[in-house]
């Protein structure tokens, strides 16, 4: 049985964003990398294959530029590697589905990828993915790991962190790991050029897709923030407090 | 998971898009263990003045050792990958550099060369995952520029070859597990495999450098050493050996020169974009951009005659007299990039918190190791005028 | 225009955002329900302002944590217009899976929602503001504190239903937060401190500060490089860390410019220093001028009563 592990392409976290008109200007990203939290559920593929499973599938969704983090996944191991091919801009749900069908071709109970994307933020492809396939869902694991043939992870819970058992098929979001992906090394580098990338289209999965439900109006840069305040003395702390609460909502 | 702000390497000219997929993840492999592994450490492996031994295994996992060559367990890369990894390696110090030209060019290129198949089956695979350190002796105390006069000699003795002689400013040679020792056979210069514990020899390290700290310099002592007959390169003698070794290795250093000047301009921009004197970052001011832009421009120049070197060793259509040229120019220029980043920043440009000063006191050896910068130019003046003047000699 | 809202429980009792909530409702002009998962926070619920029903969701289901399970029990309620939960971890996995089993789409960690729908949202941690316009129906997860609470001068009609689902996850433990600090490099919220401390052990009052923000202790290199207690690993700036998180707080940090290269594109800089010339206050979105004996007292006083309310 195989593992199969979603990754999405995203600016790297040290590239600078920024925005040009009224949309995220692409071609000032400086790098493009396998969005972090994917990169541990790629780690964890990794380390659940060694320990038995057959295979690991990576699949991405994206435009044409995002191969290149399957073929990043190949250079540390991933085994096939599954393109679902769209320029469009997709609502969530049009995501899911694609996915969704990919992951059924493929056949793999267990599914591992980001709690949420570097770029969007959002976090909704994992859980939806485990509905649309009526998996279990387990989110933010930091470990998972397989005993006795039952699948164990560490999740932080709403009643805090715990360790969980469940059993395939199931699907599980990461956390921080862990473990760090892996650095690739140029024997790896050199089989993932040999590594074919199935592409796929939307018709190939027998998706129908429709419209996106969601249309994005703009990308803007946030508000400047307000000009630096200077305080005298210990008694505006309150004040500072406040406003980190209300006027930066980093609190 | 944050990292430090994205290394935006200079290429004004694109060279990326010149190169292959493979070309470009090996860069992004060796540049992002250099931003994990080397920048955060290298200032502590500088004061202790030791490379870290974690190094020499964690480059020998990537398996970017001996990068160009074939067979063997080496990785069978180009010279442009070769290039880019000597590039992104003094990135972060020219001493890490060193120590994979060393291994690679030095130590692993003239046994996969000149060696026997049964050296090559070996040596090699041990040396391309860097279990095994190699190190490259040809200079001696006495005969820098001048290695033919060399006085290190080997006998035949029936049954063994007996070594006699000195190596110096042997790089690796003290954590080295064989050294490729090049000596005199009957008058002519030949190259001979010692191995570490080998009887009657011994790499004591050389201390008190100010360049080149996290790098281990050795001499190499032979006294009556005594090694199997099997151990002698088989097919090359005279200086074709040694010298088609340090083109190898010249020819990294002309990109690993870019790398480190890479390193100066990028601090420098940052340094003077944040650096505020008479209310404005020193970065609006002209003489600041003055600068800025002659690194630009000369990085940009060295980038391309690097990259340009690269094809023609790709393609095998190159004569030592190019390499001499790029190693020059780009040592030459990526020192005098230094020198000018230290200006820019100040006097916080002598600080360890900013790599410039270390960079330029790296340089300083780079210029005069593997050929000094005014014996390129005599390679280079006997190139134009067909007249050698290395010696005083007809 | 039906929006069903569902709370957020803290413990047995509801999470103050579950308010917050439905004051975002309201200024969208919906009919509002509120479906309590468990039956968690019910009376405190029917108590919000401007709600016309409240439904206690309960099954065995809502014993322990099971995303799949919970949403299966929930969405035959949550069939309104607008489906809209807190951006919490389980607010967004609940709603994602909720808006899935609908076959609807969701969008995550709106902080404004107007008629439309419009929707504003940070994107790549917050760089970047996204405005879109959704269809209905669909799910929207709101960021906590983006809306004024509702007030408590409600009262809900209380219905229960009893829904369940099978639970596939069973906790085996629960599990100690290893006692290690949290590293600099990884932390939103860092607490730095600079040789302005006088002494290593008059760290430890940046520490119960970090104690309570969940933040990691930093250091400046003078503070590093002056005593031996404060390691490597703590520095922040030129050849220590370069951080961005979205709080930073320099106490007794003067600022020197290999200081700032390490934290000036922290999102908000909060400086705390008895020198008002101090260069860090040139980066500091707020500046306190007091010592840190007596600033960093009252900010742990501060912070207490803030976040326990």
């Amino acid at each position: 049985m195989g593992v199969a592990v979603l990754i999405k392409q995203v600016p790297d976290t040290t590239s600078k964003v920024s925005v040009a008109g009224d949309r995220v200007d692409e071609s000032s990203v400086s790098k493009w990398s396998i969005s972090p939290y994917d990169e541990y559920a790629l780690e964890c593929a990794m380390r659940l294959k060694e320990s038995g499973y057959s295979e690991v599938v990576a699949i991405t969704c994206g435009p044409q530029r995002s191969s290149k983090a399957l073929t990043e996944a190949a250079a540390v191991g991933a085994d096939s590697l599954i393109h679902v091919h769209v320029e469009d801009s997709l609502d969530s749900i049009q995501v899911q589905t694609l996915l969704s069908a990919a992951i059924k071709r493929t056949g793999s109970e267990i599914v591992l990828c980001g709690k949420q994307a570097a770029d969007t933020n959002s976090g909704s492809t994992g859980p939806g993915i485990a509905s649309i396939l009526d998996y279990s869902c387990v989110g933010v694991v930091s470990e998972v790991s397989v005993d006795d043939g039952v699948l164990v992870a560490t999740r932080q819970g709403p009643s805090g962190l715990e360790e969980i058992e469940v059993s395939a098929p199931c699907l599980f979001t990461f956390d921080k790991g862990e473990s760090e992906l892996r650095r690739p090394n140029v024997r790896g580098i050199m089989m993932a050029k040999k590594k074919t990338v199935e592409a796929l289209t939307p018709g190939d999965l027998g998706v129908d897709l429709g419209e996106s439900a969601v249309i994005v109006n703009s990308h803007s840069s946030p508000p400047d923030k307000p000009p630096g305040q200077k305080f005298e003395g210990v008694s505006s702390i309150a004040t500072v407090v406040q406003k980190l609460r209300d006027e930066a909502n980093v609190i | 998971m944050m990292r430090n702000m994205a290394y935006e390497a200079l290429d004004f000219y694109d060279i990326d898009s010149m190169l292959s997929e493979e070309e470009r993840m090996v860069r992004d492999m060796v540049r992002d263990w250099v931003e994990d592994r080397v920048i955060p450490n290298i200032e502590e492996a500088c004061r202790d003045g030791v490379f870290p031994d974690d190094w020499r295994k964690e480059i020998g996992e990537m398996g970017i050792l001996g990068a160009p060559l074939k067979g063997y367990g080496c990785p069978g890369l180009s010279y442009i990958a070769y290039g880019l990894i000597c590039q992104e390696l003094e990135r972060g110090d020219s001493g890490v550099r060193s120590f994979a030209s060393v291994q690679g060019s030095l130590a692993m290129y003239p046994i996969h060369d000149f060696g026997s198949e049964e050296q090559k089956e070996y040596y090699l695979p041990k040396m391309a995952s860097g279990e095994w350190v190699g190190c490259f002796g040809l200079t001696e105390p006495d005969y820098g520029s001048n290695p033919g006069d060399m006085i290190t000699r080997a006998e035949d003795k029936g049954d063994h070859f007996l070594l006699n002689g000195a190596k110096m400013w042997i790089t690796n040679g003290t954590i080295a597990d064989l050294a490729v020792v090049w000596a005199k056979l009957d008058g002519e210069i030949k190259g001979f495999i010692v191995e570490k514990g080998d009887e009657g020899f011994s790499a004591p390290e050389m201390k008190g450098k100010h360049s080149l700290k996290a790098s281990v310099t050795s001499e190499l002592v032979f006294q009556d050493c005594k090694i199997p007959k099997n151990r002698i390169l088989p097919d090359v003698k005279g200086l074709r050996g040694p010298f088609s070794c340090l083109n190898n290795a010249r020819y990294g250093i002309s990109w690993g020169a870019v790398g480190a000047a890479q390193s100066c301009f990028n601090s420098a921009k940052e340094y003077s974009l944040s650096r505020i004197q008479f209310g404005h970052p020193i970065a609006s001011f002209q003489l600041i951009q003055n600068k800025l832009s002659w690194m630009l421009r000369e990085i940009t120049k060295g980038q391309l005659l690097a990259y340009h070197m690269g094809k023609k060793k790709d393609d095998g259509t190159w004569i030592p007299e190019q390499i001499s040229l790029a190693k020059m120019n780009n040592v030459d220029m990526a020192l005098e990039i230094a020198r000018m980043s230290r200006d820019i920043h100040g006097a916080n440009g002598i600080l360890d918190e900013y790599p410039v000063m270390r960079h330029m006191a790296n340089l300083e050896s780079v210029k005069t190791y593997e050929g000094t910068h005014d014996i390129h130019n005599l390679i280079l003046g006997r190139h134009i005028t067909g007249i050698q003047s290395f010696t005083r000699e007809p | 225009m039906e929006v069903i809202v569902i709370s957020e429980s803290n413990g047995d009792l509801l999470h103050p955002v579950t308010a917050q909530l439905v004051g975002a409702s309201s200024s969208l002009g919906g009919n509002i329900t509120i479906l309590c998962p468990g039956g968690k926070g019910l009376s405190e619920a029917a108590e919000i302002s401007g709600v016309s029903k409240v439904i206690s969701v309960e099954g065995d289901c809502f014993q322990s944590y099971d995303s799949n399970a919970w949403s299966k029990a929930l969405a035959p309620h949550a069939e309104g217009d607008l489906v809209l939960t807190s951006s919490s971890s389980t607010g967004r996995e609940l709603a994602s899976s909720i808006a899935a089993i609908r076959g609807i789409p969701v969008l995550q960690d709106a902080t404004n929602i107007s008629e439309g729908i419009v929707v504003s949202r940070p994107i790549y941690s917050g760089k970047v503001i996204e405005t879109s316009s959704v269809k209905i129906p669909c799910v929207i997860t709101l960021r906590a504190n983006s809306y004024e609470a509702s007030e408590s001068s409600g009262k809900a009609e209380i219905s229960t239903v009893n829904q369940t689902a099978d639970v596939t996850i069973s906790i085996r433990k629960a599990l100690e937060r290893a006692g290690e600090k949290i590293d600099v490099s990884e932390a939103d919220i860092i607490i730095s401190g600079g040789r302005g401390m006088g002494e290593p052990s008059n760290f430890s009052n940046l520490e119960e500060v970090a104690d309570l923000l969940g933040a990691a202790v930093g250091a400046s290199r003078a503070a590093v490089d002056t005593w031996d207690e404060i390691p490597h690993s703590m520095q922040v700036g030129q050849t220590g860390k370069t951080v961005t998180p979205s709080l930073y707080i320099a106490v007794g940090i003067s600022g020197a410019i290999q200081h700032l290269a390490g934290m000036r594109t922290s999102k908000y800089i909060v400086a705390i220093n008895k020198d008002p010339e101090a260069p860090i206050f040139g980066v500091a979105d707020y500046g306190v001028v007091a010592t840190w004996e007596e600033a960093l007292p009252a900010l742990k006083n501060e912070l207490s009563a803030l976040l326990s309310n």
